[in-house]
């Protein structure tokens, strides 16, 4: 079995926006005063209000 | 040994000029003298010990270049913020300890490790409120962190330097044997500290705000929020005929919150008619253990030092409330730096056990309390 040790990674810190009337989502990249279930506006699809489900990191670490 | 350097000068000297000849009479009369020198009692010894204390020393300046970006950043912040004077404001603060309660005589040590731990937040609140009296709470919080982050690497760098300092002074191989194994690890809690104020600084949820992130999405639904205990906030919603009542540290600031008391205030509201308490929270993988890989198990999910750990098992005990853990694993590093997207992804999975758990081991008319324990930076409700 191979086991990877490599532990360095690049991240890339993205921010989801949902609508919470309808299916749309959003992903972009993360700007300084976003926040988990902050409201950011109305859905281009209904006109609900999106607000922030999530802000993680990605790797862009390309894959071997 | 006369005899042996003429047998090789004489091997050596068949068909070679005069220089060379001589060099290679250097050569091995170096070779031999080194040779026979590491035979000497306490030569090898020395010669370890220079090659261990120059690998712990290197390690050693990795953790002090941490500690310099760590103060400089948090005096940055100060300057920012309008404190007078942010180099003797961290200078105040560096070197802050909290003594451990006496515990030859164990009665009572919770209620006094609780006092000691609350008493200290809050004299480091009060000290930076009292330099800057309108500062906001997310601020607040940023620079808690900040502070604690700088302590913290002062005191990884002041011990593995005064190991280090007494290996040397005592001449001890075992000392720095010792040192050069456990400082790599060191190295990289510093890396990771280091990297975790940085994060905190843009107000990203880190890893360990698992617990919280779904605490809120449980309280997204709630209609009313209170506060049950300090820094932390509690909702109730309706789920398939259950009481819910949702609790997690106040966001989006950087807080753990008091999560311990916050759920005895809301069992004793209850009167004690509890079901289940379910705590979800971060917890550290084994190597080889996949980030983001979700367990349940029986027990408070906290990594508390004692008192708010305490606090859920003793108002579940004196009312009879199972409690449940569900946990979602990660590396420490991961815990105390940017969410990762796989942790976020576990969120839903984390969300699915909890609903199951309420499904299978409660009765519809029934109260449960679900508790999303962790730092709540970035993570509001």
């Amino acid at each position: 079995m191979a086991i990877s040790v490599d532990s360095k990674q690049n991240l890339k810190v993205k921010t989801l926006i949902k609508c919470m009337q309808c299916d749309y989502t959003q992903e972009r990249d993360f700007q300084v005063g976003d926040f988990v279930l902050k409201l950011v506006g109305n859905c281009p699809k209904d006109n609900g209000p999106l607000y922030i489900a999530g802000i993680y990191a990605e790797s862009i670490t390309p894959k071997k | 040994m006369n005899g042996l350097i003429i047998a090789l000068a004489q091997t050596s000297s068949q068909g070679q000029s005069g220089a060379a000849l001589a060099f290679s009479y250097i050569f091995y009369i170096f070779f031999i003298a080194l040779l026979a020198l590491s035979f000497f009692p306490g030569v090898q010894q020395k010669t370890q010990i220079m090659f261990l204390s120059r690998d712990v020393e290197q390690k050693l300046q990795m953790i002090e270049g941490y500690l310099k970006d760590s103060r400089g950043l948090t005096e940055k912040l100060l300057k920012d913020k309008g404190f007078a004077d942010p180099k003797a404001f961290v200078d105040r603060i560096i070197d802050r300890f909290v003594i451990d309660p006496v515990s030859v005589e164990p009665t009572d040590i919770i209620n006094r490790m609780k006092l000691l731990m609350r008493s200290n937040e809050d004299t480091v609140r009060e000290m930076i409120t009292a330099a800057n009296p309108n500062i906001d709470p997310m601020t607040r919080s940023q620079i808690e962190i900040s502070t604690e982050v700088v302590n913290a690497l002062n005191l990884i760098y002041k011990v593995i330097r005064h190991y280090l300092i007494m290996a040397k002074k005592l001449n001890s191989i075992m000392i720095m044997y010792q040192l050069q194994m456990v400082a790599p690890i060191y190295v990289k809690y510093a890396e990771a500290y280091a990297k975790a104020q940085k994060v905190f600084l843009q107000g990203i949820p880190i890893g360990d705000g698992l617990g919280p992130l779904v605490a809120s999405r449980f309280l997204m639904k709630a209609d009313q929020k209170f506060t049950v205990s300090k820094d932390t906030i509690a909702g109730s919603i309706e789920f398939e005929g259950r009481k819910i009542v949702v609790v997690k540290a106040e966001g989006p600031m950087a807080t753990v919150g008091t999560p311990g008391e916050g759920v005895q205030n809301v069992i004793e509201r209850e009167g004690g008619r509890v079901s289940r308490i379910i705590t979800v929270d971060a917890a550290l993988k084994l190597e080889g253990e996949e980030t983001g890989s979700v367990a349940e198990g029986m027990g408070v999910a906290m990594g508390d030092p004692g008192p708010e750990k305490i606090a859920i098992e003793r108002v579940a005990v004196k009312y009879g409330i199972p409690i449940d853990a569900v946990i979602v694993k990660m590396s420490m590093e991961e815990a105390i730096t940017e969410m990762r997207k796989e942790v976020y992804q576990a969120a839903d999975k984390a969300i699915e056990y909890v609903k199951r758990i309420i499904l299978e081991r409660t009765k519809p008319g029934s109260t449960v309390v679900v508790v999303g324990v962790g730092n709540t930076a970035g993570i509001a409700q």
